[in-house]
């Protein structure tokens, strides 16, 4: 095949001199955990709150929800970050999009666009995880927590959502997982995430697969960490004498 | 205490409920039976406002369970409930079960509601298991901690919705017991049950239902003795043959 394998390029010096590939790669690494990290704590937040919300007597708000998911779950996370990032700061109002784009530096512009799209597109993911969870338990409990004088809130925070959300951890981590490897696309507007500094790493050196063997091996690192830790959560709240506790 | 008048109730075009009415007196033990179908467990889910109805009016010491304005997590924390499947909460220890809604909608301390719950637990015979979890127990004994967690909130009457259809024919018994104790003590109590021991030991009245009516509302040496309709006639003929 004729190709140069050289792994010494990972310690070389980049072209303006200050640092090395490495650092590059590793700096890419770093804007990917922080913003898939934020992203997924919002989308916990808000697909907790839109899940609960599906499930509600009140068809309005649940007409809402579902709306909300249909939205963020039936189109493509290309053109959502495309409408985040391109569009939304055209046409928010009050001022809002010309603050955006001329007081904030184009870096922060384009972390907050990506985190907001992919937490409102996993959002509404979890809210169809969170939505099952809570339609899996046995219809008599939320009758149980409402017969002993529970309000419909309090009945859902003590006795609905603790066994709903114990029910989807597996689903959700892999929902967790999947945050990782979207937030990828959002190179495509110019934010310096893993994915964005690997190619950055085959335009300087021309060495294309140490750099893709280690940016995949990055993602390979961030997800096994991420399934260690949920499986040490599902172990936490594992419920004695209920599925598969003891 | 608990009073319905003319209570009518259907799904779309299934009537489920018709013109049903009965009172159930303080201190009165009131076994509703009748076969599958019948509307025992909706008629009984309407009186603490689970299932909504569209005509007639109940009331429960004298408040409308109807009525819009009416506080239904308030009234219902003075109405005990018992289900078939007992719900209690799986993620909970039984000291916790009992005890938290007594803190939550009682607002009593935590001593004073784990005190409380760990006497009814000792009630019930259960002292041993406070800090088990409900899937640790047998289905019994999860139903006997239930009745113990409804009558922590210090209810004025108990709702009781086949609490033992669920249950392994050896547990029933321990389920009756509690149940048999807690009439004679003069607690008011609306059962529907098959058993028809309990209700000859301690039921004031039997309400018979079929097809969403109450066909029969009578005292007890009447209904088991000269049921006057022929489906209640047919009924008790099927369950006491054996």
């Amino acid at each position: 095949m004729g190709y140069q394998w050289n792994w010494s390029i990972f310690g070389s010096t980049v072209p303006t001199g200050e640092t090395t590939y490495l650092a590059w790669l590793l700096s890419g690494l770093q804007v990917t955990v922080e913003l898939s990290l934020a992203a997924w704590l919002l989308a916990l937040a808000l697909g907790s709150l839109v899940g609960v919300l599906r499930t509600v007597p009140n068809k309005a708000l649940s007409g809402l929800a579902a709306a909300y998911v249909e939205i963020f779950r039936n189109t493509p996370l290309l053109v959502q970050l495309f409408s985040w990032y391109f569009v939304l700061p055209e046409i928010l109002p009050f001022g809002l999009g010309d603050a955006f784009k001329q007081q904030l530096a184009p870096l922060t512009q384009q972390f907050l666009a990506a985190m907001l799209c992919l937490a409102f597109f996993t959002s509404a993911r979890v809210a169809e995880q969170v939505r099952a969870g809570i339609g899996a338990l046995p219809r008599g409990q939320k009758a149980a927590g409402l017969a002993l004088g529970f309000t419909l809130p309090q009945t859902y925070r003590h006795v609905l959502l603790p066994m709903a959300f114990r029910l989807i951890v597996p689903p959700l981590t892999s929902e967790f997982l999947n945050i990782f490897k979207n937030s990828a696309v959002c190179s495509t507007i110019g934010l310096l995430e893993l994915a964005a500094q690997g190619r950055q790493l085959v335009d300087y050196t021309a060495q294309p697969y140490e750099s893709f063997i280690a940016v995949t091996l990055f993602y390979l690192l961030i997800n096994v960490i991420v399934m260690a830790l949920m499986r040490i959560v599902e172990a936490r709240t594992r419920v004695p004498g209920y599925l598969g506790g003891k | 205490m608990i009073s319905i008048q003319n209570v009518s109730k259907h799904y779309g075009a299934f009537q489920v409920l018709t013109d049903c009415s009965t009172e159930v007196n303080k201190g009165e033990v009131i076994v509703v039976c009748g076969p599958s179908g019948s509307g025992k467990s909706t008629l009984i889910k309407c009186v603490n406002g689970l299932e909504p109805f569209q005509s007639g009016s109940i009331t429960v010491d004298g408040i409308s369970v109807g009525d819009p304005k009416t506080n239904l997590p308030k009234l219902r924390s003075r109405v005990g409930m018992v289900f078939q499947h007992f719900e209690l909460f799986p993620h909970m220890s039984i000291t916790d079960n009992l005890s938290i809604a007594q803190i939550k909608v009682l607002g009593r301390g935590k001593d004073e509601a784990t005190d409380k719950g760990l006497k009814l637990l000792d009630r019930v015979g259960l002292k041993a298991h406070a800090d088990k979890f409900p899937g640790q127990l047998s289905g019994g004994q999860q139903q006997r901690v239930a009745i113990a967690r409804a009558l922590a909130m210090d209810p004025i009457c108990m709702l009781f919705d086949e609490p033992t259809s669920a249950l392994d024919p050896e547990m029933i018994n321990e389920v009756l017991d509690v149940m048999v104790e807690l009439a004679q003590e003069g607690m008011t109590m609306m059962c529907v049950t098959h058993e028809m021991g309990f209700a000859r030991k301690v039921a004031n009245r039997i309400v018979f239902m079929d097809k969403g009516q109450i066909v029969e509302d009578d005292d007890k040496d009447s209904f088991f003795g000269n049921p006057r309709s022929e489906r209640a006639r047919q009924f008790l003929a099927k369950i006491l043959t054996h």
